[in-house]
């Protein structure tokens, strides 16, 4: 089954995709900073992810979306999280060590590089909810059997 | 400190395994084996550890004190955990491994199994969570984790009509009973302003309002749908015989999960997202003892005698009709199912019986009766689900009336089911005796009717488990000719249930009066121990 979708709509996607990308990119990379945070910036990637399965079809997308790699990307995300969790397992579980004691992410506060392990765990967060809504959405686009 | 652990380990597991499983075919399964086999080591290390101080262990996440600074109440994560927690971590680690090694057998031509595995670590991640947290958003946050996975794994055969029917049943009643007990943890946030259950309950022995009676009652009401208690009991006896019956064991969505996942359902799920928390929120947030001691100064409390009377009506109510039900069904792994729920009838006995007889050796062997009888029914019905498991596998039907004579095939088996169905009703040499000794002694002591009504209970039960032995004995049907003996892979989990169920069986009193009354009395806590344990951190008590 080919893309249902004309041309206008294809050239908007391929306009609007990286856009979108960019913007939850940001929204995940500030989310010690500003509203937001790896969920939302993960689903707002995620609705990219979403544009290109419609804009361009399943044919496209089965090309362009790796089951294997998005699965294991999505461990990659929790693993990343525990791993910033434990960081300070020696004064407690989930103890900002990086805050308190550095060697990164202990700037000023406001800026990029502050707040401990936040930033990293925001990231996780963000690859874990964008290859998970991805994996999801596609898996549901691929499932197709209206009738037997 | 090893109490991390009992979450980090399953969690590590469930995130490594779409990663491990790409390495290998057989990697997956061995993998989840050794991780579930981990988490059972530190299980038995904090329960020891706990078991040996005969002191509530009180782990802050995020520092090395719950207490804010400038502030003196809590505002962290805390993870309390008592004996009753440390003994259920102790229970599901060791019936979680199990049915993950019988899944290795049972589970053989399934496919998907990455995300099987996945989701049994899982859903015993939220059990364990669920008994070891002190703050009651991170209780709903493991209740979650843990009814979610459950919803996933009752429907994991969804290629079969029951599979899909009971999953959507569990999945919508189970939304509505976790939002209920959302709703509940809201109301009592927005009245008392924390979410530390020991600080909770100063606050609320401080100033019991309506609001947290109505808190209470949404509490109350979303988990006696979690443990399966009678008027809510349906999606329980469905969802079992869909899972897989290494689930069955952890939940009890029994007929429709696959035999291994209903072992879990029954034996665990129930019982971690269900009673203990019942129990929990009863005894350490609502302190039957001190709502008591307020009253006797004529200062506003809440009367928990109504509430220790609205479980024990509902308790005799499951045992009643679950066990009477058991009777009726000709669907071996339904049958089973509503035996869950008629035991979990005698368990929610206990525990109202503990909470009306607050404080007099009655109230304290009825909780230890039903402490020890959770830890015996885990055992003994993931023993039964597990054979239902190896009958499905072995002869393609669980219908009681086409199945009879597996005895001459499946020796084994039918020892293992000889075994598990002795111990459910209740016979001596085996554990599921004194639990229920103790259960009656104590309603006895409280109230005769009870007892008498528990021990209708049980006579339905045997008239049940009775039934199914004629599926081992009897004429040879033609649907059994073929079966044999299952694999070792499978034999194994069984084996050792049944020698846990017999060695538990030989010490009972030994038992009863190392673990369990004292683990009945640290839930009890007659000082207020559970609180104190937090206080000492303020430094004020």
């Amino acid at each position: 089954m080919g893309s249902d979708m004309g041309l206008i709509v294809k050239t908007m996607a391929r306009a609007t995709i990286p856009l979108i990308g960019i913007f939850g990119a940001y929204v995940i990379s500030h989310g010690h900073l500003t509203p937001g945070g790896g969920f939302q910036g993960g689903a707002t990637i995620a609705g990219a992810g979403i544009l290109f399965l419609i804009a361009f079809g399943i044919n496209e997308a089965k090309e362009k979306i790796n089951k294997s790699l998005y699965s294991a990307l999505e461990g990659l995300g929790g693993l990343v999280f525990l791993a910033a969790g434990m960081l300070g397992l020696s004064v407690a579980f989930f103890y900002n060590t990086l805050w308190h004691n550095g060697p990164i992410f202990n700037g000023e506060p406001g800026t990029l590089l502050s707040a401990g392990y936040l930033p990293i765990m925001n990231l996780a967060v963000g690859l874990k909810v964008y290859t998970g809504l991805v994996s999801a959405v596609f898996a549901m686009a691929l499932f197709r059997r209206w009738r037997k | 400190m090893t109490l991390p652990f009992l979450v980090i380990l399953p969690l590590f597991g469930a995130f490594s395994m779409p990663i491990v499983s790409l390495l290998g075919k057989k990697l997956k399964e061995y993998w989840a084996v050794i991780i579930s086999g981990a988490t059972f080591a530190v299980a038995a290390k904090v329960f020891y550890t706990v078991w040996r101080n005969n002191e509530i262990l009180l782990y802050t996440l995020g520092s090395d004190n719950p207490i804010g600074r400038g502030v003196n109440f809590p505002i962290r994560i805390v993870w309390e955990v008592d004996l009753f927690g440390a003994l259920l971590a102790l229970t599901i680690t060791f019936v979680g491994f199990l049915a993950i090694v019988y899944s290795l057998g049972y589970m053989k031509h399934d496919t998907g199994l990455e995300k099987y595995y996945t989701l049994v670590l899982v859903l015993e991640l939220g059990m364990l969570g669920i008994v070891i947290t002190g703050d009651i958003f991170n209780f709903y946050v493991f209740l979650e984790i843990m009814s979610i996975a459950s919803y996933a794994l009752v429907a994991f055969r969804n290629d079969t009509w029951e599979g899909i029917e009971a999953g959507i049943k569990y999945m919508f009643v189970g939304s509505l009973a976790s939002s209920f007990i959302l709703l509940g943890i809201a109301l009592l946030y927005g009245q008392y302003g924390t979410l530390t259950m020991s600080y909770l309950a100063i606050k609320i022995a401080e100033n019991p309002t309506l609001v947290a009676k109505v808190a209470l009652a949404f509490l109350i009401g979303g988990l006696l749908f979690k443990s399966g208690a009678v008027p809510v009991h349906m999606w329980l006896a469905d969802a079992h015989p869909a899972a897989p019956s290494s689930i069955s064991a952890m939940l009890d969505a029994h007929p429709a999960a696959p035999s291994s996942i209903s072992a879990m359902l029954s034996g665990l799920v129930i019982k971690a997202g269900g009673v203990y928390a019942i129990a929990r929120i009863i005894f350490s947030i609502f302190n039957p003892g001190l709502h008591t001691y307020l009253r006797t100064f004529n200062a506003p409390a809440i009367n928990m005698d109504v509430i220790g009377w609205v479980i024990v009506f509902f308790a005799c109510l499951t045992l009643l009709v679950g066990n009477a039900m058991a009777v009726v069904q000709t669907d071996m792994k339904r049958l089973f199912a509503f035996s869950s729920v008629g035991q979990i009838g005698y368990i929610l006995l206990g525990i109202g019986i503990g909470v009306l007889a607050y404080g007099t050796r009655a109230g304290e062997l009825a909780l230890a009766g039903a402490i020890y009888h959770i830890v015996n029914h885990a055992l003994i019905k993931a023993l039964l689900f597990l054979v239902a498991g190896v009958v499905i596998h072995e002869a393609g039907t669980k219908n009681l009336n086409e199945l009879s004579g597996l005895a001459k095939r499946m020796p084994l088996t039918t020892f293992f089911f000889i075994i598990g169905a002795a111990a459910i009703i209740g016979l001596p040499p085996l554990n599921g005796f004194a639990s229920k000794w103790i259960i009656y002694e104590s309603s006895a002591m409280y109230n005769p009717i009870l007892a008498a009504i528990a021990v209708v209970g049980t006579v339905f039960s045997l008239a049940a488990y009775t039934k199914v032995l004629f599926t081992f004995l009897g004429k040879e049907s033609e649907r059994v000719r073929g079966s044999k003996e299952p694999e070792k892979s499978m034999l194994l989990p069984m084996l050792i249930l049944v020698v846990a169920i017999i060695v538990m069986g030989l010490f009972p009193w030994q038992i009863s009066d190392k673990i369990m009354i004292p683990a009945a009395k640290m839930l009890e806590q007659l000082n207020g121990e559970y609180i104190l344990a937090l206080l000492k951190f303020i430094g004020g008590a």
